[in-house]
């Protein structure tokens, strides 16, 4: 994922830079501050990152990171240039987009934020030690750092979104992955189909249902349509109220709805929840269904060994 | 006639197909010019094509279900045919399901169910 998306997705624009840094006081006084302490940064930051990765590389969980000597010279060069970048005095769009390329990077790794954010600690305390041992003053070092510290707690809410945002794009991934899979509409005969719903059905997936169903019945010209809740653990009001929406619907482009699949279970909740299904066709299995639908369509299945009383059975209900 | 959607007469049935938007005084207009055309001859039914159409407003939906409605007073079975899938997903979720009037797919299907005896409603 570019971290570019990112910064889409976490709408970082211009305004939304300028609240942040006004949340944080993060002013161009600090940043001003900052820059001045750039000799500062230069001298120690060699020190800093070799102490940093002391941690790192010391514990487990951070160490199968860096699985060897290259990679551990690639990434202290790469932290050396995100420490010599707090002191440039610039808090813009650009140095937001480069913070939001390293959070991504090291979210694609893997690398958990437990980590990542806890590194964060050592780094603070670092900086802090170096800043006593150079500058001496107290006042001085108080100021310094309040700066520095505004600053990183900005990368690390900046880190922290982009950790957010992954997972965003992830579900939403997920989500278009599901919405694809959950209204699969069959034909099953010459103008016939069916829907077999499997799953829950939250209104948002029961809006899907009903557009899905009525863009099918139209493209397929078909004549009726089967929907099979056999599958639908919970029928509430709200996916029962759907369904007779749904049906409404079809009707209004001239074609019918069967509702098979329904349980001595689904039977009592609709009875007992008041919702009026009179206008729908209503069978417990999907076979009889497919004969219904048949029928309608003049069609009929007949055994080999011909039992036309079926059909005409099937007549009598209907009339 | 006074509106500007053609009515067709076609042997016993009454055609009327609505090709562009329909505005609250076309709807009112096409009304008037049906009615009239069915108290001239003796029409078997009437088959509304709204295939043609992108959108229609509960007002719309509701001068053309009394449309119908009016014309089954004068003995004349109404079928309204080729709602588009948006148009019916619109007018169900605003709660106006045209209950009590006929539909069918399209033209041919329309003029089909004319044909059968008229299903009680």
């Amino acid at each position: 994922m570019d971290h570019r998306r990112y910064m889409k997705v976490l709408k970082l624009d211009e305004a939304e830079v300028a609240s942040r840094r006004a949340f944080f006081e993060l002013t161009d006084e600090d940043l001003s501050r900052l820059a001045a302490l750039r000799p500062f940064a230069e001298k120690v930051t060699d020190a800093i990152v070799e102490d940093f990765y002391k941690l790192l590389l010391g514990h487990r969980e951070t160490k199968k990171f860096f699985p060897d000597e290259a990679t551990v010279r690639r990434v202290k060069k790469t932290q050396r240039d995100y420490f010599l970048g707090l002191f440039n005095g610039k808090c813009d769009l650009a140095y937001v987009e480069d913070r939001l390329r390293v959070g991504t990077a090291h979210q694609r790794i893997g690398l958990s934020t437990k980590w990542y954010l806890g590194a964060y600690r050592k780094y603070m305390q670092l900086i802090c030690d170096h800043l006593f041992e150079e500058l001496r003053d107290q006042d001085k070092v108080r100021d310094a750092f309040a700066s520095i510290q505004k600053l990183v707690y900005f990368d690390v809410v900046l880190a922290t979104d982009t950790y957010l945002a992954a997972n965003i794009d992830a579900i939403e991934r997920h989500q278009a992955a599901i919405r694809e899979l959950s209204t699969p509409v069959i034909r099953v005969h010459d103008r016939i189909l069916l829907l077999p719903l499997v799953g829950s059905i939250d209104s948002h997936r029961a809006n899907q249902v009903m557009d899905n169903v009525l863009l099918k019945v139209s493209e397929a010209q078909a004549k009726c349509i089967i929907i099979d809740i056999a599958g639908v653990p919970v029928v509430d009001t709200k996916v029962a109220d759907n369904l007779v929406k749904t049906t409404a619907a079809v009707r209004l482009l001239g074609a019918e709805t069967i509702l098979t699949g329904i349980t001595a279970q689904v039977a009592r909740t609709i009875i007992q929840l008041g919702v009026d299904i009179s206008a729908m066709h209503t069978l417990s299995r999907l076979a009889e269904g497919i004969e219904l639908a048949l029928s309608l369509v003049g069609k009929s299945i007949q055994s080999s060994a011909r039992r036309p009383t079926r059909r005409n059975k099937r007549k009598t209900v209907r009339t | 006639m006074t509106g500007p959607i053609p009515i067709l007469r076609v042997g016993r049935v009454l055609l009327a197909t609505i090709q562009t938007e329909l505005r609250d005084n076309v709807a009112n207009a096409f009304q008037q010019d049906v009615l009239l055309a069915l108290e001239r001859g003796a029409m078997a039914g009437l088959v509304i094509d709204i295939s043609g159409l992108e959108t229609v407003d509960t007002y719309v939906a509701r001068v053309l279900a009394d449309t119908g409605r009016m014309a089954k007073l004068m003995g004349v079975e109404t079928v309204l045919v080729g709602m588009r899938p948006e148009i019916a997903a619109t007018l169900v979720r605003m709660g106006y399901a045209m209950e009590g009037v006929q539909t069918a797919l399209n033209l041919q299907e329309g003029l089909a169910a004319l044909r059968k005896k008229p299903r009680e409603e």
